[in-house]
């Protein structure tokens, strides 16, 4: 990255997003949506399957709206960073809270 | 005496990278709020594992995934919007913008039916129904109403802010080479949708 480039107008080089790209995105979303209800639906019996199934599902569905309509794949990658550590932390938050419940017999 | 002091530029300042830091700044305080509920919902479901099973029963799964739907779509366009603005089709990027403050409307008239179904049966926290409830059901009742609630707070409150980058957007001040307050009001409006797509399935579809 030049350095001149670092000040005020910064949004002339940017990476434009075509429609199609931002349909298909939407077409995964929708397909992760429906598979998500129909393994509720339908498997319902197993539980503990259900659980992780749809936190698994959620979670990509999370990163692939991160990663493409909020724009992280195209921005530099102090954002990744940025948020890699709030997450870190917010781990850190759970399991620590979470030890004391597990814990408990 | 030496001159007053100026700054070079001044009034015109513009930083379009630190603006956009600002915003993700503001949407970590965001995830650690919603996060610290999620927290909670999975103590609560931790110590109650038969109540919350029961209780999430009663929602109605074929609302939450046409909400669901409504927010991801609305997430689709508010982004092709920011395309369309990129590329200096302001009419493309008008239409886009009002079809997401529809779908916000779309989600919040869903969301009013389904709220009112569940004061109907006396659910709200507070009413004769739920104090006879079960311990956890109620905690679950109570969660999902907090949870959904704040949520549907924050629906409203990206309608508003896509409603002022329109009248930026027709004022001229949101242009093709200006254009950080709408990718901000994007990107909030997608954490709108982030957090709805863990809702969902932690209240409707956790069997």
């Amino acid at each position: 990255m030049a350095d001149t480039k670092n000040n005020t107008h910064n949004s002339q080089d940017v990476h434009i997003t075509s429609y199609k790209e931002h349909f298909g995105i939407w077409l995964g979303l929708i397909i992760l949506t429906i598979m998500t209800v129909t393994v509720s639906v339908f498997g319902a019996d197993i539980q503990t399957m259900t659980v992780l199934t749809a936190l698994v599902i959620a979670s990509t569905k999370a990163l692939i709206v991160a990663f493409y309509f909020m724009h992280l794949k195209y921005d530099p990658r102090i954002y990744q960073i940025m948020i890699g550590i709030v997450l870190l932390l917010f781990i850190v938050f759970a399991v620590l809270t979470l030890v004391d419940y597990v814990d408990r017999v | 005496m030496s001159e007053p002091f100026v700054l070079q530029n001044s009034g015109h300042n513009r930083d379009d990278a630190a603006s956009k830091m600002g915003m993700w700044l503001f949407l970590f305080t965001e995830l650690l709020l919603f996060g610290g509920l999620f927290l909670v919902y999975m103590i609560y479901r931790y110590l109650n594992p038969e109540d919350f099973f029961n209780a999430s029963l009663d929602l109605n799964v074929l609302i939450g995934t046409i909400n669901t739907i409504v927010l991801l779509t609305s997430s689709m366009t508010v982004a092709m919007s920011i395309t369309a603005t990129q590329k200096g089709d302001k009419k493309k990027a008008l239409w886009l913008l009002w079809i997401t403050i529809i779908a916000a409307l779309i989600f919040m008239v869903n969301k009013y039916f389904e709220w009112t179904m569940k004061f109907d049966h006396g659910l709200f926290p507070g009413m004769d129904h739920y104090n006879h409830l079960p311990h956890g059901e109620r905690l679950f009742y109570f969660l999902y109403f907090m949870m959904t609630g704040l949520h549907a707070l924050h629906v409203i409150v990206g309608g508003i802010f896509i409603f002022f980058v329109i009248r930026y957007i027709q004022k001229g001040k949101v242009n093709s080479s200006r254009y950080m307050l709408q990718e901000n009001a994007g990107l909030y409006w997608h954490l709108v949708d982030l957090i709805w797509i863990y809702l969902f399935p932690l209240f409707y579809l956790i069997k």
